[in-house]
């Protein structure tokens, strides 16, 4: 069977749109409210979401979704319970989800038993951006990922280097997720202002579609991203809409928010 | 004493060029972080290379920090342990108080050296902060420093005088607010500000080559230890080496020249806070169920769940409060090279109450956990072995915690009549 990923990617080009990947950190607020932002979420149409397995030291994420890993741990949430949200969700949505979440948890989990029990799952995808190529040799998580038929999905920055570029375009698959600014994860008013031509210059090693996340959280973001990028990330935005909106009203805040995108 | 030209020695422990201590180590972080990464290294080396490097480095550590720091027999001390003969390595007595000022020397300028504006650190117990703080005057750079909340309170004389040396201290309110939160806060500036900001990182933690780094910075310690005994006291080297082991760079920097020395004894003492029966009441990370993970960019050994996540961890003393401990140490505890012992909140009371009024050395409490192990061990040593504390800094920074766990009655009427005013 051919991975949900691909599929929604070439849904996308089809419809000739930007793709819409959306964020959850598991078990934020609750795993039950977690649940139903993600079958909110499908509804309204996005195209990938990306399930966060709460950790305790979030090491690339800004302040919103740090927050929201400390509630989860706090609300008691388990690896495993990530792993039963993802086998129940899976089975209910067409569209890919994905983990997403700090290397030391796949680690402890076991690197091959990770990969294996995510595919079991339903995962389509891992995007863990603490664990770079140079790791691979001793971790193997590329390896056991593409085993598994779940897209290791590389994460690059306007940092990175042609050299570095080059040697995650060799082995990247799906698509890329690049990091649109320097800094931690965060909605923010403005798109930097190198981001046309770092994008421009991403293309020129990335055959395959381009993600594009940290700090998008409107709808003039998203136009300017059109026939530059493929995919816009909406992470801590939604979060933040949220946490903004009164209990019972949050859902529905998100929904309106989602649309008008 | 002879003069030390070079630093930069080579260990059968080092790592590879990756930066990996048979496995542990290596280089973890996101895409952001590894052209800064890469970008050091080089710097970092070429740097070892040219001698103008090492000459300024010695002109700094002899003529501004107050380099070489003591060796000091203490007497009295070994006359009351009725044991072996105990000799004090008193980094106390360097710039600002601590060993921290050796690798933050070492570091800035590096820092200059690349052409960065502005330092950035993360501390715990304060020292390293107040070392970043210091050269970051010295060397006209920018500077913010990231300070758990829980040591931002408890170490609060140091918080003030790294606001007086114009840094900006920051409280880290994520996690659980100690040093490896503010360890993560500061890895989230720099991701945001690679460009001119230079991570002048505490201990030998980190990705590499942050542990290499750091660890050849402190070398300077033990290089000294080694000419001291001979030319001092006609010892040819010791028998045993003590040192306190948080992040573990005052440590490394007293071991490393005795590393591929089988015969002597080296102990790293971790903080056994009010016992290590149970997790978040102490920071010893090598006595029970020792766990391997990847935090903060490297992989070693971390307290943790069965999930992974770091745990809180309690030490009297900020320095030792953390929850990871440095990847060679990590290795060096694979080999059995060294030997991790650890000493409670109480017996490190004890030891500071024995050093201060036996020898007259106030000591950080830090260290106050190497001469807490001394004790315990000079007394079953016969007389001729020789024994070497690193005593890693002084304890003027601790007077509030000193204060408060002797339950001294003047200082707290004193505090008191202070508020009133
Ligand atoms: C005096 C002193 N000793 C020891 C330490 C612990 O650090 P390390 O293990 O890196 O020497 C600290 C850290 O703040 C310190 O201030």
């Amino acid at each position: 069977m051919k991975n949900k990923i691909l599929t929604q990617l070439e849904k996308i080009k089809n419809r000739n749109r930007l793709g819409i990947m959306t964020h959850v950190v598991v078990g934020y607020p609750s795993l039950k409210q977690c649940r139903e932002l993600i079958l909110k979420m499908a509804e309204v149409g996005v195209d990938f979401i990306e399930l966060q397995i709460p950790f305790s030291d979030p090491m690339a994420d800004g302040p919103t979704i740090m927050k929201a890993n400390k509630k989860a741990l706090d609300n008691g949430v388990k690896v495993k319970d990530a792993f039963a949200l993802m086998k129940d969700l899976s089975s209910k949505l067409e569209i890919p989800l994905i983990f997403m979440g700090y290397f030391n948890t796949i680690f402890n989990y076991g690197v091959k038993n990770f990969c294996k029990d995510a595919n079991k799952a339903g995962c389509s995808a891992l995007i863990f951006p603490d664990i770079p190529l140079e790791e691979e040799e001793n971790e193997n998580f590329i390896k056991f990922a593409k085993q598994n038929d779940l897209i290791p999905i590389r994460v690059l920055s306007p940092a990175s280097t042609k050299e570095r570029l080059q040697k995650n375009a060799q082995i990247a698959e799906g698509f890329v997720y690049f990091v649109g600014r320097k800094g931690t994860t965060g909605a923010k008013s403005g798109l930097d202002k190198k981001l046309d031509q770092n994008l421009k210059n991403l293309r020129k090693y990335f055959k395959i579609p381009i993600a594009v996340g940290f700090g998008i959280s409107d709808k003039s973001h998203l136009k300017s991203l059109k026939n530059k990028a493929d995919i816009a990330v909406i992470g801590s935005a939604v979060l933040d809409i949220y946490n903004n909106t009164s209990k019972g009203k949050a859902l529905k805040a998100v929904e309106k928010f989602l649309k008008k995108l | 004493m002879k003069k030390i030209k070079n630093i930069f020695i080579k260990t059968q422990y080092d790592s590879d060029k990756q930066g990996h201590f048979n496995g542990l180590g290596g280089r973890y972080v996101p895409e952001m972080l590894i052209p800064a990464l890469e970008e050091l290294e080089k710097a970092y080396n070429q740097a070892k290379k040219d001698p103008q490097f090492s000459d300024d480095l010695m002109d700094l550590f002899n003529n501004y920090a107050g380099r070489p720091t003591p060796l000091y027999f203490a007497k009295n001390l070994t006359e009351k342990l009725k044991g072996a003969k105990i000799y004090i390595k008193n980094e106390g007595l360097n710039h600002t108080g601590a060993h921290k000022m050796n690798h933050s020397l070492g570091q800035a300028l590096l820092a200059k050296r690349m052409g960065k504006k502005r330092l950035i650190a993360e501390t715990g117990a304060g020292q390293h902060g107040l070392a970043t703080a210091t050269v970051a005057a010295k060397f006209g750079l920018k500077c913010t420093i990231f300070m758990g909340k829980v040591d931002y309170e408890r170490q609060r004389p140091n918080v003030f005088w790294m606001e007086q040396l114009g840094a900006q201290v920051v409280p880290v309110l994520h996690g659980t607010q100690r040093l490896k939160d503010a360890v993560t806060a500061t890895l989230q500036d720099w991701i945001t500000n690679v460009d001119d900001s230079y991570y002048l990182l505490g201990s030998v933690l980190g990705p590499h080559p942050y542990p290499s780094m750091v660890r050849d910075f402190q070398t300077i310690v033990g290089l000294e230890v080694k000419n001291q005994l001979q030319e001092i006291y006609g010892i040819d080297k010791p028998d045993y080496i003590i040192a306190c082991v948080g992040g573990g760079s005052n440590a490394i920097g007293i071991f490393n020249p005795f590393l591929d020395d089988a015969k002597i004894k080296l102990i790293g003492v971790e903080a056994g806070g009010k016992g290590i029966q149970k997790i978040g009441n102490h920071a010893a990370r090598l006595q029970k169920n020792q766990k391997l993970g990847v935090v903060e960019g490297y992989k070693s050994y971390f307290i943790q769940d069965s999930d992974g996540q770091i745990q809180n961890t309690h030490s009297i003393s900020a320095g030792l409060d953390y929850s990871g401990i440095g990847p060679q140490h990590g290795r060096l505890f694979q080999k059995d090279r060294v030997e991790y012992k650890y000493a409670t909140d109480k017996e490190v009371i004890k030891a500071f109450k024995l050093l201060a009024k036996s020898e007259g050395i106030i000591p950080a409490l830090e260290s106050a956990h190497a001469v807490a192990y001394a004790i315990k061990l000079a007394p079953k040593l016969s007389k001729n072995k020789t024994v070497v504390i690193n005593l890693s800094g002084r304890g003027d920074k601790d007077i509030f915690i000193v204060a408060e766990a002797l339950k001294d009655k003047k200082w707290q009427d004193f505090l008191e009549s202070k508020v009133k005013k």
